[in-house]
């Protein structure tokens, strides 16, 4: 009896302290937002700008989300080294990037530059798919009925492994994209005080391409539907003639191809890159795929636009009004406060009830 | 020589010596069922021919060649297809996308198309509900969904898995005259059931697995009347 | 075992959060006095040992004398560590990789430049009871987490880059007693830059960016408290941070331009310079404003981060032409032991460490019967502390009680076409500008 009531009593006090927390959450956002809009300190054009590049952003989580969410699909498999597959496409496309620089091709015409950009793509998605093959082949697949944090554990081993092996090959230091220059150049809007670059608008385009694609592919072709199928149920897949390890390695594919391109894109915007450039996209991306609802395709491309505009807008929407001091140091605790939220309040993510109900 | 030929062969689960010295055989044209209560091995016995579990010992052949070495979905290739035990039909593919995945090893998108006509018109329910999902259909339209699905390539030989498995009695009738409708297009079948009852109605050789081991193997009708078998699967004391 | 994965999954992000809030801790302020007595030239060896406070480091006869640098090693700052582990490399090979009659075995320890790395190698530090000296670490967030363990262990490090005015002050924290350095005080870095700023350019309105680290926000707020007391101003929103980890400089960017400044100063590191750098000409608002970064971003790595938009950019760091004599000689070296310039500024300052260690490991180390070498900890320290006239690379060195060697020599540089190339080319030729030499006595 006396067991009962308190774990009555331990039940209300949980909820009241999740519901508190999140009237908390809700009322800093609102009170905070408010704050900011009613305060008027940024101009309707700075709010594009942070617009854009929170879409720019978002963009390359949404493209990286993507190899995290299917293969957790398929594999159940946190792949940690995804972020590694990214940090390598990245250098694949600098090595071709300052290879047609130094032959004068890169910025010769435009013509050029963007046959120049998507050989960049080209090389950084062929070292990407190889790696990411090569680490599916030796880390995860001989673990494939083991225990699953074996193969978690794995992964954060490959994830060690492929950082400091491009770091013994390439060195702790920076290697800088070069520039291209008709991506460098502004986009002719005629607004005064905000600018967009060629670069921001391929960046977005070229996601929305590769996901749209990806999206018909998965749904609408038979190898597309085969990954959905292994996804679901590997042994039946078997029964269906389907070749689950093809479609494993094809899912991993996929992922890869995505981070690679993903990798020239953000190389070009933000020039530097380096062995440990796949981390931090890599843990956001994560996040994105989280958010979105882990396994899920659809949710990995919306986690990964959301988590942009959170970062890109959020800080100033939410905390400048309140008064918090440099509120863009903040952007990572706001990423991952919302990581925490989701886990709490929402474990299967923004779209995890259509799965649910689709199960 | 039989079309497909089970000889000897010891399944293991880790220490579980889940299959003991095995042998079964079915015929070109032939309905063979094998009977035995939960835990004896069938669902074993059928991943062993369809290669997902290998066995240790004894062989597989396929029209007299051996499986021991191909993997599961060229068997399916060389024709033998399996519905699973639970039906399995995918919950998040629609019903189109199902027959689909039954007709992965078809080259031809004329032969699917075929197929799946060929489904539909087996199975004029599941053409209602065509583009459904499979989690959204009742127990027997899955069953539906699960035999069309394996039918989509023409199988040589079909193995069922307990496909009565939970279906109200009626249901499980019309279930297997379409068993009967199938073997009698020609596919040989090797049929899993605990309901011995219909299971022996419709075939024409049995099995009688108990602890892994095959303890009978008669025709259906001498086993239907054997007192052990009576006894133990018929529910009659 | 459902519900267990979500919680052990919320834990992490909460971690994540935790970890993204990095908090850059000062600690309390508190009395440190080396100590006067000095070691006592006794062959008593043990004696001296059991009397020392923390005990001796043992060096047994044919075994190497372990000498370690710690600092970044790793990660965008990874060349402000590679630096100065070059230094202490060729300052080893001067001595002929011998001391004490022992070989040298020098090795690293990375520090990542963050506290929590600095805290990690600190405590494999402590744990290795056969170094005898220890240069690093590279950046101020490292010795703010790693200094109460050194401290702890008896240990005394001695910095060539670590510049966090704080550090060395007469009121710092006890534990800093094991913290020396060759660096200048960014006391005189942030001052100096206010000074160019508003005297020498004539600007008005300024407005900075710092990344969290112990570093950069104490510096950004040296130089804007002196810009202020110079008479200038902090525009609106002039006093930005940044995280780490940010590679998307526009909101900061935005938030300034709402009050555009003559000058921006970020005396952050190399990666999120470029960023701000390279990003910085694409704000609106922001194209005429002066960039200038700090001492951190002294490296062809910072050209590199930032590309073309590098032009024109100002840093602020040590004035390599009153180096001394030596220092050319040391380049020499430098070329044909790494085929190329030094990659970034504090090379001469780790070198100038190193000197000061080994002549305080010859004056304090004994040496028994056995030819077993002993170096009593506390004694190495207080001979560190005691240190005079030593003749370095970067002038004369002369340890005070707080912990500050190296004179201060600073200069404006500014980046041309030259070093942007490309090729980059790096280190550019000559400081733009130096204070008067009054400038650190005032
Ligand atoms: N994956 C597995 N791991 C370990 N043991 C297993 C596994 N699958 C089956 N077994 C064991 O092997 C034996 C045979 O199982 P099997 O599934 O073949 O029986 P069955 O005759 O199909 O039973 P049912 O009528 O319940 O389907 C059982 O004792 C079962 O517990
Ligand atoms: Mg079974």
């Amino acid at each position: 009896m006396y067991a009962r009531v308190m774990e009555r009593i331990t039940d209300v006090a949980i909820a009241g302290v999740l519901w508190g927390f999140r009237i908390a959450v809700v009322l800093l956002v609102v009170v905070g937002s408010a704050l900011t809009l009613g305060g008027g300190r940024h101009s309707a054009e700075s709010w594009l700008s942070l617009i854009v590049s929170g879409a720019v952003l978002g963009s390359i989580y949404a493209l990286i989300a993507l190899g995290y969410t299917m293969v957790y699909g398929i594999l159940r498999l946190i792949n940690f080294a995804h972020g590694e597959i990214f940090m390598a496409g990245t250098f694949g496309g600098y090595f071709v990037a300052t290879a047609l620089s130094g032959i004068g091709f890169l910025n010769l015409n435009p013509i050029t530059s963007i046959i120049s950009v998507v050989l960049m793509m080209a090389g950084a998605i062929v070292v990407s798919v190889t790696l990411a093959l090569l680490v599916e082949r030796i880390a995860y697949r001989p673990l494939r009925n083991a225990p699953r944090l074996v193969p978690l554990i794995s992964a954060i081993g490959a994830s060690f492994f492929l950082q400091y092996t491009f770091r013994g090959f390439f060195g702790p230091g920076i290697y800088a994209y070069p520039t291209v220059g008709i991506l460098d150049a502004q986009v002719p809007l005629g607004i005064e005080g905000f600018r967009v670059k060629w670069i921001d608008v391929l960046v977005i385009v070229s996601a929305v391409v590769m996901m749209a694609g990806l999206f018909l592919f998965v749904q609408r072709t038979k190898l597309g539907t085969s990954i959905r199928a292994v996804s679901e149920d590997k042994a039946t897949a078997a029964l269906m003639g389907i070749d689950v390890n093809r479609a494993i390695v094809m899912t991993f594919a996929i992922g890869a191809a995505m981070a690679g391109a993903a990798g020239v894109l953000y190389g070009l915007i933000f020039r530097q890159v380096y062995f440990f450039t796949g981390f931090v996209p890599g843990i956001k991306a994560f996040t994105a795929a989280v958010l979105g609802g882990i396994g899920n395709i659809p949710g990995a491309m919306l986690g990964g636009i959301f988590l942009g505009q959170v970062e890109g807008v959020g800080p100033t929407l939410f905390l400048s009004g309140l008064g918090v001091p440099s509120p863009n140091q903040l952007r990572d605790v706001i990423a991952f406060t919302m990581l925490v939220l989701v886990l709490i309040f929402r474990p299967s993510g923004i779209l995890g009830e259509r799965v649910a109900q689709r199960a | 020589m039989a079309l497909l030929d089970v000889d000897g062969i010891n399944a293991f689960y880790g220490n579980i010596h889940a299959l003991r010295d095995v042998s079964l055989s079915v015929d070109d044209g032939e309905i063979v069922t094998l009977i035995g209560a939960n835990g004896a091995g069938k669902t074993t016995t059928l991943n062993c021919i369809s290669g997902l579990v290998r066995p240790r010992s004894g062989t597989v052949k396929l029209a007299g060649e051996d499986l021991a070495k191909v993997q599961p979905h060229h068997i399916v290739e060389r024709g033998v297809v399996q519905v699973p035990e639970g039906r399995r039909t995918f919950a998040r593919l629609t019903v189109d996308e199902n027959l689909r995945m039954g007709g992965f090893t078809l080259t031809s998108e004329a032969n699917l198309r075929d197929g799946i006509s060929r489904a539909y018109d087996m199975f004029p329910r599941l053409k209602e509900r065509r583009s459904q999902t499979g989690g959204t259909l009742s127990g027997g339209e899955q069953q539906m969904l699960a035999i069309g699905r394996a039918l989509m390539v023409s199988p040589r030989v079909l193995l069922l898995d307990e496909p009565s498995m939970g279906l109200a009695p009626t249901l499980v009738e019309s279930i297997f005259e379409t068993i009967s409708s199938i073997h009698a297009q020609g596919t040989s079948i090797l049929l899993v059931e605990q309901n011995a009852l219909m299971a022996l109605n419709v075939a024409g050789r049995g099995y009688v697995l108990q602890s892994g081991q095959i303890i009978l193997s008669d025709t259906a009708a001498n086993l239907a009347a054997n007192e052990q078998v009576r006894q133990a699967y018929l529910g009659e004391i | 075992m459902r519900n267990t994965l979500r919680w052990s999954a919320v834990l992490t992000g909460m971690l994540l959060v935790l970890a993204a809030c990095q908090p850059a801790s000062s600690g309390s302020p508190g009395q440190s006095t080396a100590e006067s007595a000095s070691a006592a030239a006794s062959v008593d060896a043990a004696a001296v040992c059991a009397a020392d406070e923390a005990g001796c480091v043992e060096i047994p006869s044919g075994e190497p004398l372990h000498i370690v640098f710690w600092g970044v090693l790793s990660g965008a700052d990874s060349t402000l560590g590679e630096d100065s582990k070059r230094g202490v490399e060729i300052a080893i090979d001067d001595i002929n990789n011998t001391l004490l009659g022992h070989d040298i075995q020098f090795s690293t320890e990375d520090g990542l430049c963050t506290p929590e790395g600095g805290n990690t190698a600190a405590q494999k530090l402590a744990a290795d009871t056969t170094i005898a000296g220890l240069i690093g670490p590279s950046c101020t967030d490292e010795s703010l987490g790693g200094m109460q363990t050194l401290y702890d262990a008896g240990m005394t490090t001695i910095s060539s880059s670590a510049t966090r005015a704080g550090l060395t002050v007469p009121d710092r924290p006890a534990e800093y007693a094991a913290f020396l350095r060759t660096a200048h005080s960014d006391y005189f870095q942030g001052r100096m830059v206010a000074e160019y700023l508003y005297n020498e350019l004539g600007l008005k309105k300024l407005a900075t960016v710092h990344d969290g680290s112990g570093y950069a926000k104490a510096l950004a707020e040296v130089a804007r408290t002196h810009f202020e007391e110079l008479g200038g101003t902090i525009t609106t929103g002039g006093d930005q941070a940044i995280a780490k980890t940010d590679t998307d400089m526009s909101a900061v960017l935005t938030a300034i331009a709402a009050d555009p400044p003559d000058a921006i100063f970020f005396p952050v590191f190399i990666a999120g310079a470029g960023y701000l750098t390279d990003q910085a000409k694409d704000t609106p608002g922001l194209e005429d404003a002066l960039l200038m970064s700090a001492d951190g971003t002294f490296s062809p790595d910072y050209i590199k981060a930032a590309g073309p938009a590098a032009l024109g950019h100002l840093i602020s760091s040590p004035d390599t032409s009153k180096f001394a004599a030596g220092y050319q000689d040391f380049l020499a070296k430098h070329k044909a032991k790494y085929g190329g310039d030094p990659l970034s500024i504090f090379h001469a300052h780790a070198y100038d460490a190193a000197t000061l260690v080994f002549a305080a490991l010859e004056k304090v180390a004994l040496t028994d019967a056995d030819g077993t070498t002993f170096i009593p900890r506390t004694a190495y320290r207080e001979a560190l502390y005691a240190s005079k006239d030593v003749e370095g690379l970067t002038g004369p060195l002369n340890c005070n009680a707080s912990g500050d060697c190296g004179a201060p020599i600073l200069a404006v540089y500014k980046v041309t076409a030259r070093e942007v190339g490309p090729p980059v080319v790096w280190p550019p030729e000559a400081p733009i500008w130096a204070p008067e030499p009054d400038f650190y006595t005032k």
